[in-house]
């Protein structure tokens, strides 16, 4: 039974469980179920759920991780070489500023987008504003993104808009997120849009994009 | 506990309390203080109270002078000579102007290496000295006379500059945009020192003029915006782990601002880099953690907590951001350790109870009150080691006590606490790692910052706060920043056992830590600490 095997894979990745739900990759393989589908109707099933369960703040940090962690390992074992899986919408590039060792959000919204058909350039932590702009001019992104869990980096965030400009690149969006630029306006971070979540964030990308929500 | 009930105009209060220290102590340590103008010796007469119901036992001796039979027949009584053994029900005649300056009890303190006398000023009969304690939300000062080492009096207040922003970057901030708030950030800071000290010299009958020295540490952002020197560097993340000098430029404005003797020598402990400041040097040199052989562990907790491990060899150091709810910031039902604050939890026998500070009803839960109440959870099975309830808990959370104000913790607050714990957690690893260490090889931790001294060091073990070693290595600190300045102040020795720490240190940026990650989510399981 296709649909409760895949329930299986969809369970064991909400519940965080690598281990298992790489098994039960393993299993639907077996039973000739193609990587594609095992992608849109298992990790990207996962992925809806979780948005759910974390709009009602069901979910914490830690299974958030999990969740994510056991996201990409099954995403290694489908694609070992890590070919790109789905045809992408756009591209967006990502990363933690300088002097923050705190890149999970980063790599929560990373996961999620990647699911969901994006081409993420990821810059990796303590990123000066120097490189993720660089990427930025090369990647030819829709959006960047920049991540903080602390407070320190606001002032590199302010200058993010202006540091783009400064090379033609204005025209792209920035979107803020992090424990630390949750509370701030997008005003007074001088950004276009904060992500109060990864899903918040992909909802603001897909609407840039246009693509529709069923 | 007895209770001592104050009558005022407006209406009553209730002050729970331990039996020994004066009634004027008591109060003190309140915000509804007695007039004084000495240091409750008996000398000025000026704390009067009546004592309208219990027994308060017989006039001391300086009563008798100060005090007519008339007013003893009444009731009338000097505060300071007043010890309460049982309740008691006062009225306060002689109110004090209200200060925000509250008072630290430190009687009988008394330094083992003071001063040594032959580098004493001559000029001054008793010469005093001044420790400082510069921190973000809170200013604390204490007063020795030099010659002895004996403890004088002690106060703490809230730093005027939490009107710029409650957190350290909203102030640099603001300091770098305009001069002129730079300017008063400094100024505000000065003042208050300055009317912590007034405070002092009024209610305890001190000449400034014979504080002949001063002493400050505090961290890095404090130090520069006090001093005005390089606050705008502490912005860019290249000097984060750098030297900042930040010593100000000219002192003598300050002792004309503090009142104290123009020469009197005021010294500011530089800090080590822009997150490592003089506030945690001083920890390392007061808890003498370098003279251990090796495996010493010190832990500052805060919203930035500073860690550094001792080897035998070098002091490997690094900050934490973990967030505040250590400090009960960000919590639902969150307080700092304050009157009202719940600091103790206890399950027995499926009764929960708790102790509230000051005895007052309880409002909230401060951090100790908030790793207990969590570890009851954990080990009730209440609540998951990974911050999940049992169905059995309600979706508001689990409510601790119910009551005028509900004390509840809900599933944020409990992964707001996994986040600032696994902030430190990743950093003992990282530290541990650099050093080659393992867990089991953590001989001693000193705990200090936002627990004090209520912290339930097994408690804490459980749910991976701290490394589990015997308990009894575990040493709850308190306040290092502030004994530490005082050891600066009075210890001879002291300038060269900073030059050697700051030799020996070697600080840790933990975004170039390869695992942070890995060790982070670990860290986030509410469960002992497994070996790195």
């Amino acid at each position: 039974m296709n649909d409760s095997m895949m329930d299986l894979l969809v369970k064991a990745l909400l519940d965080g469980d690598q281990t298992q739900a790489i098994i039960e990759v393993g299993k639907l393989r077996e039973a000739g179920v193609r990587r594609r589908q095992i992608i849109t109707d298992g990790v990207e099933a996962a992925m809806t759920q979780l948005d759910a369960k974390c709009t009602v703040e069901q979910f914490n940090l830690l299974e958030i991780m999990l969740c994510g962690r056991a996201a990409t390992g099954v995403m290694k074992v489908l694609y070992p070489l890590g070919a790109p899986p789905l045809q992408t919408k756009a591209a967006v590039v990502m990363g933690t500023l300088e002097g923050d060792v705190h890149d999970l959000g980063k790599n929560i919204l990373k996961m999620v987008l990647t699911a969901k058909g994006y081409r993420v350039v990821d810059c990796g932590k303590d990123c000066s504003l120097e490189r993720l702009v660089d990427a930025v001019e090369q990647e030819a992104p829709v959006a960047a993104g920049i991540s903080g869990l602390i407070t320190t980096i606001i002032p590199q965030v302010r200058q993010m808009k202006d540091k783009m400009a400064e090379r033609g690149l204005g025209h792209i969006k920035v979107i803020a997120g992090g424990a630390a630029l949750k509370q701030a306006t997008a005003e007074s971070l001088k950004v276009d849009f904060i992500a109060q979540s990864a899903f918040d964030g992909l909802h603001y990308l897909d609407q840039i994009v246009g693509v529709r929500h069923e | 506990m007895p209770t001592l009930t104050v009558k005022f105009e407006a209406g009553v209060r209730h002050l729970s309390f331990i039996p020994g220290p004066s009634l004027r102590h008591i109060l003190d340590a309140t915000d509804t203080q007695v007039r004084s103008g000495c240091r409750g010796t008996g000398a000025c007469g000026l704390c009067l109270v009546r004592i309208e119901s219990g027994e308060a036992g017989e006039p001391a001796f300086a009563e008798s002078i100060h005090l007519d039979d008339a007013q003893l027949a009444q009731g009338v009584r000097l505060a300071c000579q007043v010890i309460p053994r049982h309740s008691l029900g006062i009225v306060i005649l002689a109110p004090a102007p209200k200060s925000p300056w509250r008072r630290l009890d430190g009687q009988g303190k008394r330094r083992k290496n003071p001063f040594p006398l032959n580098e004493l000023p001559q000029s001054v009969n008793k010469p005093y000295g001044v420790a400082v304690d510069l921190g973000t939300t809170h200013i604390r000062i204490s007063l020795y006379e030099l010659s002895s080492g004996g403890w004088l009096a002690e106060r703490w207040g809230l730093n005027p500059q939490m009107t710029a922003g409650s957190d350290v970057i909203t102030r640099l901030v603001a300091a770098s945009e305009s001069p002129a708030q730079a300017r008063a950030m400094s100024q505000w800071a000065i003042a208050a020192i300055g009317e912590a000290l007034w405070d002092i010299a009024i209610r305890e009958g001190i000449n400034l003029q014979q504080v002949m020295r001063l002493t400050l540490v505090g961290n890095t952002a404090m130090l520069a915006l006090i001093s005005e020197r390089n606050f705008d560097l502490l912005l860019q993340p290249s000097h984060w782990f750098n030297v900042i000098d930040c010593l100000p430029d000219d002192t003598v404005s300050w002792s004309i601002a503090w009142n104290i003797h123009p020469q009197a020598k005021i010294e500011v402990i530089p800090p080590l880099a822009g997150f490592v400041g003089s506030d945690l040097l001083a920890g390392v040199i007061t808890t003498r953690l370098m003279e251990d052989k090796g495996g010493s562990l010190f832990i500052d907790f805060g919203t930035n907590s500073e860690i550094a491990l001792w080897d035998g060899a070098m002091l490997w150091v690094t900050s934490a951001a973990g967030g505040p709810a250590f400090e009960g910031s960000g919590i639902r039902c969150g307080l700092p350790a304050e009157p009202g604050a719940i600091y103790h939890v206890t399950l027995q026998d499926g009764l929960w109870d708790y102790a509230v500070i000051a005895g007052d009803k309880p409002r909230g839960i401060c951090g100790s009150g908030l790793v207990d109440l969590i570890a009851c959870l954990v080990r009730l099975g209440t609540l998951t080691p990974r911050g999940q309830f049992s169905p059995t808990v309600p979706k508001e959370g689990f409510m601790l006590v119910r009551g005028e104000s509900d004390i509840v913790l809900t599933k944020r607050d409990v992964d707001m606490f996994q986040r600032a714990k696994a902030a430190i957690g990743a950093g003992i690893q990282a530290l541990l790692a650099n050093a080659g260490m393992r867990y089991e090889e953590v001989q001693r931790i000193c705990v200090s910052g936002a627990f004090g001294g209520s912290l339930n060091v097994l408690n804490a073990q459980d749910i991976g706060l701290l490394p589990k070693i015997s308990p009894e290595r575990v040493e709850l600190c308190g306040n290092t920043a502030l004994s530490g300045c005082e050891d600066a102040l009075l210890s001879p020795g002291t300038v060269e056992r900073l030059q050697r720490l700051a030799d020996r240190a070697k600080i840790i940026n933990l975004s170039h830590c390869p695992d942070f990650d890995m060790h982070f989510l670990e860290n986030l399981y509410l469960q002992p600490l497994r070996g790195a």
